[in-house]
This record gives C-alpha cells, sequence and structure tokens, in this order.
C-alpha cells in the first residue's frame, strides 16, 4: 500500500484535498507532508490506536439485521477533510438562512397558510404529507421555532460547489459522532493541530444546551432539561446518552416521564415527581404521545401534546416540524426563502423534478437509468433508486410505484458527489463524501464549524449512511494557510 | 435523580462488587490450595455454597472439579453471578445512565469489559487465572478510584455507595456461613500448624487479613476473627461498618424511614452477636438472620426508591417536602 500523495489517483469527482494534477490544494499541504513524514508502519499504528480507542470509548451505532441488532463501532477514517474558513464562511450564513426560512414555512403552514395563498406553494402537497400534523394547526411555539436543531446534507459537485441535498428536521442524528471524531483526531495526532489553525467544534453541547434551555416556560431559574430516547436498542442510543451527559441533562425514557392534570410534565425521581421543562425528544411525532398520535406506542408520554400547547414544556423538536423534511417540500426551499426573506439562497439546491407535475415525472419515468430517485419521506437511505447502478427490473419497480403515487417520488441527477484520499487496504484513495453540519434556532441562530463528513468506504460508491457501509472523517475548518 | 437510574446505579455496584468479590476469593482459594498437605481434597462444593451457586452449578455439572467450578465461577454466561456474567451486566447498566456519572468512567467500565471478554474465554491454568483475576481487580478498583477522586457526593454517589455496601455484607456474610457449614477448605489438619490456617483462609478470602493481623492478632482464633468480620467498624468488609455505611447514606436520603428501620434492625440484630458463644454454637443461624435482614433492606430501597407506584400531587414534591409514604 502507499500512503504517498504522489500515487494517489484522483478521479473524475473534485476532491477535497488534492487538486487534479495529483498536487495536494493548497491547505492540504501540511497534511499531506505530515502523513507522509509519519510512514506507513507508524501511520498504521496510529491506526491501530483508533480502533482501540474506539472500542474502548464505546462509540458505537446499532445496526439493525434480520439475524438481530448489532452493535457496531463506528468506522473512522484517520485523514480528515479540509475546508477553507473563507469558503465556510458563506455556507455558515447559507445554513442559518435557510433553517430561518424552514421555521417560517412552518409557521406559516400551521397557521395562515399565506404562502399558499399567494400561490408560492401547492395546497396539494400539503394534503398528503405523511407529517403534516393537524394536531399542530393553529399553535406559534415560542420564537416561531418549530425546527431547533437540523442537521443539512450537503454534497460538493464536481463544479466545487456545495448543495443542499436534503434538510433533516425531525430528529437528526450524528452530531455526537462529529463531536468523538475531533477527540480521536486531537488524542491521536496531536502534532498536525500544531500546523493548522482549526475552529474547534466543542462548543455544540453548550450552544444546545442554551438553544434548549431558552425554550424553558419557567425562565430565570436553571430549566430541568430532559433528553428523551426510545431507549438502549436504538441505533442512536450513544448519541442521547452523549448528549445528555455533555449537557448536564436527565437522560430519560416515556415511561420515567408523566403528565399530570396541571398539564406539566414530570419525572419519576427518587424524591418525588419532578417538573421537566425542556425535553429534547429523539422519538418520532408518531411515538410522541399515545394519546395524539399512535394509541399502541409505549415508547411516549401520555399527555406531552397536551402539556405542550399549553406552553407548559418546551420540545425540541416541535412535533409537526417533519412537514419540511419531505422531498418534495424539500425542492420550494429557495422560494421560501425569496418569500420570506426576500433574500436569493445562498447555498443552492439540487435540481430535483417533482413527479406531481406530469411533464416533470414524464422526464423521471423516461430517465430512470441517469437519475436518482428518493420516495418523501424516508430517512437513512431507504427505499431510493441510484438510476446509473441500478437494473431494468428496478426500475420497472420503479416506475409502477412513481405512477402509482406520484406524489411520494422526486428524481435529481446522480451527482457526483466529491472524494477524499481515505485509507483503505491499497493505501490511500478516493471516496465519496458528504458532509452534515447542524443548525441551531431558538432565541439564537447557530452553525458548527464544519459538522460530519460521512465517507462512503466501499469503492464507487455513493451511499454514506452508516446504516449501509458508510464511515465518517473530522472535518476542518481552517483559518489561513499554516 | 430518576428512580430507574437509581435502581441502575444500585445494581451496576452490586455487580461490580460481586466480580471483584469473587475474584477475590478464588485468588485466595487458589493460593490456599497450594498450602494443603498432599492428601487432602479441597472442597469445591463449599466455595459454590458461598456464592450461593452450588444449586444451579449441578444443573450443569455432575461434579464439583477444580477445572468445572472455575469455568462456572468465571466465564459461564448461564451462572447469573459469574464474573462475566456480572461485569456484562455493569457495563450494560453504565450504558444507560452514562450522563450521571464522570466523562471517563464509561470508558473505564468498557474497558474492564473488553478487558474480561478477552482475557477470560477459554482454559486457564492456575498461574494465568490468578494473573487475569488480579487484572480485574485492579481496573475495578480503577474505576472506584475514579468515582471517589472525580464525582459529586450526589444522589447518584449515595446509590452507587448503597450497592457496594449491601452486596459486600451479604458477601462477608456468606463466607462466615460456609466456613461453619463445611469449613472453607474442607481437610482434616495434619498437626498444630493447620491450627489458624482455617480461620486465616477465610480472612484471605475476604482481603483482611493483613489489616486484621495488624489490628487484632497475629493468631486467627475462631472467635476473634468471627468477633472482627462481624463488629470491626474500621475494615471496610465487616458486616458492622457495611451496615454503617449504608445508615449513613441513608440519613441524607429524602424520606429514607422504612429503609432506614430495616438497617436499624439488622444493625441490632448484629449488636446483640457474642462471638465467643458464636465460635461454639449458633454461628449459621445468627447468619441467617443477618442474611434476611439485608434482604430487608434491599426490598425497602426497592418499595421507597425504585419502583414509583404512587402518583403524588405536585405540590407535595417539592424538593425536601416530608410527604407521607
Amino acid at each position: 500500500m502507499s500512503i504517498a500523495c504522489e500515487d494517489y489517483k484522483v478521479g473524475s469527482a473534485f476532491d477535497e484535498l488534492i487538486a487534479p494534477d495529483g498536487q495536494p490544494r493548497p491547505l492540504a499541504r501540511g497534511l499531506c507532508d505530515y502523513i507522509s513524514g509519519l510512514g506507513e508502519n507508524e501511520l498504521l499504528d496510529r491506526v491501530a490506536a483508533v480502533d482501540a480507542a474506539i472500542m474502548t470509548s464505546g462509540i458505537t451505532f446499532t445496526v439493525y439485521t434480520e439475524a438481530g441488532n448489532i452493535d457496531r463501532a463506528w468506522p473512522f477514517d484517520v485523514v480528515p477533510r479540509i475546508i477553507d474558513a473563507r469558503e465556510w464562511e458563506r455556507v455558515d450564513r447559507g445554513l442559518k438562512q435557510r433553517l430561518r426560512a424552514l421555521n417560517l414555512f412552518i409557521s406559516d403552514i400551521y397557521n395562515e397558510q399565506r404562502i399558499v395563498k399567494d400561490g408560492v406553494f401547492p395546497l396539494e402537497v400539503l394534503q398528503d404529507s405523511k407529517n403534516f400534523r393537524l394536531q399542530c394547526q393553529g399553535i406559534m411555539p415560542r420564537f416561531g421555532v418549530w425546527a431547533h436543531i437540523c442537521g443539512t446534507d450537503l454534497v460538493r459537485h464536481s463544479d466545487g460547489e456545495f448543495y443542499v441535498l436534503e434538510d433533516n428536521l425531525r430528529v437528526p442524528s450524528g452530531v455526537s459522532y462529529m463531536l468523538e471524531n475531533r477527540e480521536l483526531m486531537k488524542r491521536l495526532f496531536p502534532e498536525v493541530f500544531g500546523r493548522y489553525r482549526i475552529q474547534p467544534v466543542d462548543n455544540y453541547t453548550a450552544q444546545l444546551y442554551d438553544t434548549l434551555a431558552a425554550l424553558s416556560p419557567r425562565p430565570g431559574e436553571r430549566p430541568v432539561i430532559a433528553v428523551l430516547t426510545p431507549g438502549i436498542f436504538n441505533s442512536a442510543y450513544f448519541e442521547h446518552s452523549y448528549l445528555a451527559q455533555q449537557m448536564g441533562a436527565e437522560l430519560v425514557e416515556g415511561a420515567d416521564l408523566v403528565v399530570l392534570e396541571d398539564d406539566c410534565v414530570y419525572m419519576k425521581a427518587i424524591d418525588g415527581l419532578q417538573r421537566v421543562d425542556v425535553i429534547y425528544r429523539r422519538i418520532d411525532d408518531d411515538f410522541l404521545d399515545p394519546e395524539t398520535f399512535r394509541p399502541d406506542s409505549c415508547l411516549g408520554v401520555p399527555g406531552l401534546m397536551r402539556a405542550w400547547k399549553k406552553g407548559n414544556v418546551g420540545m425540541a423538536n416541535a412535533p409537526g416540524s417533519g412537514v419540511a423534511d419531505d422531498k418534495v417540500v424539500y425542492a420550494f426551499v429557495p422560494k421560501m426563502i425569496k418569500y420570506y426573506l426576500g433574500e436569493e439562497a445562498i447555498l443552492p439546491n439540487v435540481e430535483s423534478y417533482l413527479c406531481m407535475y406530469p411533464k416533470e415525472r414524464d422526464y423521471v419515468l423516461a430517465n430512470l437509468d441517469k437519475l436518482v430517485v428518493k420516495p418523501a419521506n424516508e430517512s437513512g437511505g431507504y427505499g431510493m433508486l441510484i438510476g446509473p447502478q441500478s437494473s431494468a427490473e428496478e426500475r420497472e419497480q420503479f416506475a409502477t410505484l412513481i405512477k402509482a403515487n406520484p406524489r411520494n417520488y422526486m428524481a435529481q441527477p446522480t451527482l457526483s458527489l466529491s472524494t477524499a484520499p481515505t485509507l483503505c487496504d491499497e493505501g490511500l484513495a478516493p471516496r465519496h463524501l458528504d458532509l452534515r453540519p447542524f443548525v441551531l434556532q431558538s432565541d439564537r441562530l447557530y452553525a458548527t464549524a464544519g459538522g460530519l463528513t460521512r465517507v462512503a468506504l466501499r469503492k464507487g460508491s455513493l451511499v454514506v449512511n452508516s446504516s449501509q457501509g458508510g464511515g465518517s472523517k473530522d472535518t476542518w475548518i481552517v483559518e489561513g494557510s499554516q | 435523580m430518576l428512580s430507574r437510574v437509581a435502581e441502575r446505579l444500585y445494581w451496576m455496584t452490586r455487580y461490580m462488587e460481586r466480580a471483584e468479590n469473587t475474584a477475590r476469593l478464588i485468588n485466595a482459594v487458589t493460593l490456599m490450595t497450594l498450602d494443603m498437605p498432599g492428601e487432602a481434597t479441597f472442597g469445591w462444593h463449599a466455595l459454590l455454597k458461598v456464592v450461593g451457586m452450588d444449586q444451579s452449578f449441578f444443573e450443569h455439572h455432575p461434579e464439583a472439579n477444580e477445572a468445572a467450578v472455575m469455568q462456572f465461577l468465571i466465564q459461564d454466561e448461564r451462572n447469573p453471578s459469574s464474573i462475566m456474567t456480572c461485569i456484562a451486566h455493569a457495563r450494560e447498566n453504565t450504558r444507560t445512565f452514562r450522563e450521571v456519572l464522570p466523562w471517563e468512567s464509561w470508558e473505564w467500565v468498557n474497558e474492564l469489559y473488553l478487558y474480561a471478554k478477552k482475557e477470560l474465554p477459554g482454559e486457564l491454568d492456575r498461574r494465568q487465572r490468578f494473573e487475569v483475576l488480579q487484572g480485574i481487580i485492579r481496573r475495578r478498583q480503577s474505576i472506584v478510584g475514579l468515582l471517589s477522586g472525580t464525582m459529586s457526593r450526589d444522589g447518584a454517589f449515595q446509590f452507587l455507595r448503597l450497592g457496594r455496601n449491601i452486596e459486600r455484607a451479604d458477601m462477608t456474610s456468606r463466607i462466615l456461613d460456609v466456613s461453619y457449614a463445611s469449613t472453607l477448605p474442607a481437610y482434616t489438619p495434619a498437626g498444630a500448624q493447620y491450627d489458624d490456617l482455617l480461620w486465616m483462609n477465610i480472612l484471605k478470602a475476604l482481603s483482611a487479613y493483613q489489616m486484621y493481623r495488624r489490628y487484632v492478632s497475629v493468631h486467627a482464633s475462631s472467635t476473634q476473627v468471627i468477633g472482627f468480620l462481624l463488629h470491626d467498624r474500621r475494615f471496610p468488609r465487616t458486616i458492622a461498618h457495611c451496615l454503617a455505611e449504608v445508615a449513613d447514606v441513608c440519613q441524607a436520603m429524602p424520606q429514607a424511614n422504612g429503609v432506614l428501620n430495616s438497617v436499624r434492625s439488622t444493625q441490632t440484630i448484629l449488636d446483640s452477636a457474642d462471638s465467643t458463644q458464636l465460635a461454639t454454637s449458633g454461628l449459621h443461624e445468627f447468619i441467617d438472620q443477618i442474611q434476611i435482614g439485608l434482604t430487608s433492606i434491599d426490598a425497602a430501597l426497592r418499595e421507597r426508591y425504585f419502583s414509583f407506584q404512587e402518583i403524588c400531587i405536585p405540590t407535595s414534591c417539592v424538593e425536601g417536602a416530608d410527604s407521607a409514604e
């Protein structure tokens, strides 16, 4: 294997560290020199130390398989991704702009629906939306903010530009891995940090705490904040426990909470019931409150919606936020930004074809082999068709699905995701990446410096989801050169 | 603190403590067998009784020989009290309340688990066994040290103390009990040099030998050892010490009257014990009473803190408010 930059073969996609001529990009020069300087054996030793540290820290995620649930160690690639702080400054603004517009949209949709009346957003999209909650109509949460925590997936296309792939507004996960990745890098490659000015990421949990604390119905006191988890069998349990620990919050399960006749939420504590002010819920709407949503849910808390509607408990993200976490609604975000903020979108969307419109549907059906087709409301990379890698049979199947329920499908051109050198069996080789920054909004707006870079570890693969063989990298927002 | 978390903290330390105590016991026994005269046979059966696992052992094994008993006590996942099972349970519990512990705790608990998982499978000869169990004890002790040095003396810490002391008192009483019923190394001493040996070994099984020698006597007589393990207040594994710790915790806990009553009545039983008399007769019956006392403390804890049945009205839930149970 080779870890020398000279032996690295840049593909046709944009590479984050190596320019098309094979030379490191200006900010990557120091890193490449450092890696070459370590030498192969030393690098492999460090990688082994990283793996051991991951095992010891128990940084895991759960994969659901037919044979049962497996707790897997988090796959981490030691070569970081570097982004210039000057470039990031614009992305940062774009992320905040987008979340502001999305929250204005959700407020509007559950109240006056001006955007529909003004003909900017079609009513039929709403009517068929799985995540539009009638129960939320007429509600205006504090600050008019519904989605307090947003994970925005970005990809860099071969033109070198960042595009927004999707907005995760329900229960986006992954931020704990972003934080752990940085800790691992600092522990195992401390020298390289001396060569760069890297923006820190570890203020995220303090920002998250402040974002949540601002939602407390009893301002002034130190709020009681609880992270509501479905429990230890959830794939993101590690993260729930991590965030609770980092914020000094309580990690609770549905059965630990109760809503009394005063419509306040209490935790069952050893010295009696203790009022809960803010819930950071990591449970989907459907399971949140068996009184309001699925009656068979045993993960949630009966009466939680009552308490929230009365303003007796803050909840992030607010129930109903998922209405904007819909791949068809996504296509309208640039229009929303224009409509609500009077601004042009700073971060472009990926070109999208909505199958609900006959003309666009015909185009999609005629070009299935070139497009990526996505269902409106799935996450984790499930239920997608990746045209160029699909069989005729699969395309046939999707054509039937689309015709049966056009509103539920949208398609995008197959993007060429950017690559970065990744340590593989054969040495450093290009692998495709995306990037999920996390954006917070309540009385403030905040975006992480960088985010979670996910990498498709299989050669040529575009699927970065950890449930499907993805790994991750530390992401550096670097100021100036060296 | 959540009732669920309190219960898991309590059990997490009980499991940890049990794993450590079992490891210490096995190591003491291993050394003990080396002292035995060649013709003597060791009472492996008695060892199973100490840990209360004789019944479940014989469900799986026809005969109690060294290899089978060691495997069962150390590795067997069918044994709910084997060292490996206890460590795995402790780890799973810790995963569910990482937020109440100091940052590195989970990592250290996990590291102990990974160590046990790597080292325990497979047949261990006596030397390896000793080394690996020492490794487990040392790792468990560093977790204790970490918690003691970096954890606030909050509610969570108090539940750790409760679990640790109840489990210890339980182990001490069991070891004393079996010593009476079947004499731990079940062999006939061949001469005067073995007089002290039985009681010395009991002290060693509880890692109490050194402190006993220092503060009581160089000779290990039955009266003195029984008196020490029941009543000494300074050594942290005696029943008196453990109960005092439990009482101390409960005094600072909210509405702990029920639990305190159980603790106090167990302490009264303990105080009434006359070790000179117990050395000749009645030790087994006495230990039974202590065991019943420990069980009642455990039940009182469960009722008061872990099973959250009563839904009190909010006004009575103000911190410190005194509500009837």
